[in-house]
């Protein structure tokens, strides 16, 4: 039984990276070829500016949906909610401070929009696993 | 002859500047373990927590818990950043987990109270599985906000200090 959770949020997390990381990354790599350019940009050139921030911001909106579906009380809801919405909040914040940084010219790290986003993206993310693992679980006790 | 004004100046460290990424990547890892604790002990490790919050010392561990890792992760952070730790984080850090784990014990009884008024089918699972949660949202809420509260505390008196110059 454990395994096959395991399993199954391996298979979700493997989505979320695939779809909200590997496949803007590759995309960029078909730009280059289809226009014959010289680009081989990292994962960590093509979210310099914080862009990992608004795919946590995302990620966290669709977790809160769920959360609001569930079986658990008003309270509990309402708690997970406020604390995915505020994490994700911050990690979009990110990108948004990167963006008007570099809109007005003010000084602006790519090493730490990249270290910050990066890290609050993986909190949203870590969030959003352990409150789907929970959600299964208070499903599965529901329906028995 | 008078010396120059900076080689009289006393030589002052730094303010710690917390990061809310900092505190963000320890409560990360703290999700990865209790996510990989749920997923390879999916009774072991839910049974353990509702026995520990019926003996009543669920709240007591988690204050402990939090306080502990709130005061390593700012100690750190100082380290790191060869500052000075200030006395308003130091309240912040020593008073707010205590307050946020307080807070939601009352709440997670009042949940307890609402699922038992409820009637529902398969109860004690249920409140196990609300215990569960609220054990896992009370960590993370308790060493998050005393970092979120710092962090605007520090901005509100850098922008003070900024429109005051």
């Amino acid at each position: 039984m454990g395994d096959w959770l395991l399993l199954k949020w391996l298979l979700w997390i493997s989505l979320y990276l695939m779809l909200g990381v590997l496949v803007p990354w590759a995309t960029s790599l078909a730009w280059a070829h289809q226009h014959g350019c010289d680009l081989r940009p990292r994962p960590r050139q093509l979210f310099q500016r914080g862009e990992l921030g608004l795919v946590g911001l995302i990620l966290g909106i669709s977790v809160i949906w769920d959360l609001l579906q569930s079986q658990y009380m008003v309270h509990t809801r309402a708690l997970g909610s406020v604390l995915l919405a505020v994490s994700g909040i911050m990690a979009g914040a990110v990108w948004v401070e990167s963006y008007c940084r570099h809109s007005t010219g003010t000084a602006c790290s790519h090493e730490r929009v990249w270290r910050d986003s990066r890290r609050l993206a993986f909190l949203v993310f870590s969030m959003a696993a352990v409150i789907e693992i929970l959600l299964d679980r208070s499903a599965r006790v529901a329906v028995r | 002859m008078s010396a120059p004004a900076p080689a009289l100046a006393k030589a002052q460290r730094r303010i710690v500047t917390v990061r809310l990424a900092d505190a963000g990547v320890t409560i990360a890892y703290l999700s990865v373990a209790f996510g990989l604790l749920l997923a390879f002990f999916p009774v072991w490790f839910p049974r353990i927590i509702v026995n520990t919050w019926q003996k009543g010392d669920l709240m007591l561990a988690m204050m402990v818990f939090t306080l502990s890792l709130d005061a390593c992760l700012y100690i750190r952070v100082a380290y790191l950043q060869s500052a000075k730790p200030t006395v308003l984080a130091a309240m912040c850090l020593g008073s707010l987990p205590i307050l946020v784990v307080a807070g939601l014990s009352f709440l997670l009884q009042g949940v307890v109270a609402h699922t038992i008024s409820g009637d529902l089918p398969n109860l004690l699972a249920r409140i196990g599985e609300e215990v569960l949660a609220h054990t896992y949202l009370g960590l993370v809420s308790a060493v998050f906000l005393p970092f979120l509260v710092i962090r605007l505390l520090q901005q509100l008196k850098a922008s003070k200090f900024r429109s005051r110059n």
